[in-house]
């Protein structure tokens, strides 16, 4: 599949496209899924959406971080 | 002369048993370097390994029996025997490690797997005797089985490490220290807290509870809002599994070196000599008069001059740098005794480190018995 045929899966959009699924947990809207974002500068820590710019809304830093995963995570002390 | 001439060659001497068991060390060789003391080597001797002739030549002198650093030496002893112990005492003797790490949370710099990798490291200890006798072997649960069907109090301790750094609201203006400037900016091996399971409460007291041996191992350098959820099981496991179960830091053995001064080394040059060793190997002292007196000494005519006396060839590293010097040749001989062992133990905690000897030798008893019967089977077959 090439690169322009790749289409985003939201629970709006043609089922058919690969990956969209109806067995997706998270829930999508138009605007896609908010998710939050910490400024590489100030720290900030800020929900951002799909259309939002990419810059903190503090302090105009244009580098964020995603949030780690709240899971667990399991290693081997080796 | 055909050998089987008949002439019975005579006993060796107490100097040719002595050179037997030296290892030459030369200038730019060693020589003499395997064991002789088999049957059929030598001519009219037997030489068979005999149990009541190995009670009365062994020997085990201590140099240093501090808690986690020991000093002996083994005498007497084959260099397959003796490095069996030292393989023994490095990978067959069982500690308690740190080996499944769960990270709830980790947003300090050092990635999980490093920091899971310097955890496993961190040598614990607490009581020996419930380590010992109380504590077994984890085994991984096998397919299809529960995760935790196999954890029980009885394999595995719980620790766990939470911190969060903070702002010091109350640090001095102008400190540039970030352990002043910042709750919880270093974090130590002492931040790890034990989680008794089940029983465990009851069997490791206040005082002998599983905790780590060095309180200061730094594990993680956090700044603000950086924050570690670490909860951590322990298993019981051997050196050869991971070089985290190893009871010791190091486990090594030398053999003993000899120094034999054949002609005398006299003024200046005695000087010299003593500078071509380790602090305390060699040493000057006068000519008595005694010895300037007695013909062939090669001391006549020097009495009160210095000469070389060999103090303590033990503390010596056999560096030959005596060797390099043309004024020495001829004058000293280097070597080693082959059978004359000097370990060095180092406990990385959990167990003394003369303890760990001691299993070592319960190790090795345990698997000849096991050999034992097997040797006994191969005969009866052929």
């Amino acid at each position: 599949m090439s690169r322009e045929a790749y289409q985003v899966p939201t629970a709006s959009g043609n089922n058919s496209a690969p990956g969209g699924g109806t067995n997706l947990s998270r829930t999508f809207d138009t605007e896609g899924v908010t998710m939050n974002y910490i400024c590489g500068d100030c720290g900030f820590k800020f929900p951002l959406r799909r259309q939002d710019n990419i810059r903190c809304q503090e302090c105009g830093c244009r580098i964020l971080y995603k949030e780690r995963t709240k899971r667990m995570v399991q290693f081997e002390a080796r | 002369m055909a050998p089987s001439a008949g002439k019975k060659r005579a006993p060796p001497t107490a100097e040719e048993i002595d050179e037997r068991n030296m290892v030459g060390v030369n200038k730019e060789t060693v020589t003499n370097t395997t064991s002789n003391d088999y049957p059929d080597n030598y001519a009219n001797e037997e030489h068979a390994w005999d149990k009541d002739d190995f009670r009365r030549s062994f020997k085990v002198q201590w140099h240093d029996n501090q808690q986690f650093e020991a000093q002996f030496s083994l005498i007497g002893i084959d260099a397959s025997i003796a490095n069996a112990f030292r393989r023994i005492l490095i990978a067959e003797i069982p500690t308690l490690a740190i080996e499944t790490v769960f990270v709830n949370n980790n947003t300090s710099v050092i990635q999980d797997e490093v920091l899971a990798h310097r955890l496993g490291l961190i040598p614990f200890t607490g009581s020996k005797k419930v380590i010992c006798d109380v504590m077994g072997f984890w085994q991984k649960p096998a397919e299809g089985e529960d995760t935790w069907s196999t954890t029980f109090d009885t394999n595995t301790v719980g620790l766990s490490l939470k911190a969060k750094c903070t702002h010091n609201k109350d640090a001095p203006q102008d400190s540039k220290d970030p352990k002043v400037l910042y709750h919880n900016a270093h974090i130590y091996a002492k931040d790890i807290t034990f989680d008794p399971l089940g029983g465990q409460s009851e069997w490791f007291t206040e005082d002998d509870k599983i905790r780590p041996v060095n309180p200061d191992i730094l594990i993680a350098k956090l700044r603000p809002g950086q924050e570690l959820d670490i909860e951590m099981h322990m298993h019981k496991g051997y050196g050869w599994d991971h070089s985290k179960y190893s009871p010791v830091a190091t486990a090594s053995y030398r053999l003993m070196p000899t120094i034999k001064i054949t002609q005398p080394i006299l003024g200046e040059d005695a000087k010299k000599f003593v500078q071509c060793f380790m602090p305390g190997v060699a040493g000057v002292e006068k000519v008595t008069r005694q010895e300037a007196r007695t013909p062939d000494s090669g001391y006549e005519g020097h009495e009160g001059e210095l000469k070389v006396v060999v103090k303590d060839a033990m503390r010596d590293t056999v560096s030959r740098e005596v060797l390099r010097h043309p004024e020495f040749e001829g004058k000293v001989k280097l070597g080693r005794r082959r059978d004359h062992f000097i370990f060095s133990i180092e406990s990385s905690g959990q167990w003394d480190s003369d303890e760990l000897f001691l299993e070592a030798v319960k190790t090795m008893k345990r698997k000849c018995s096991v050999l034992k019967p097997q040797v006994t089977n191969m005969v009866y077959t052929f």
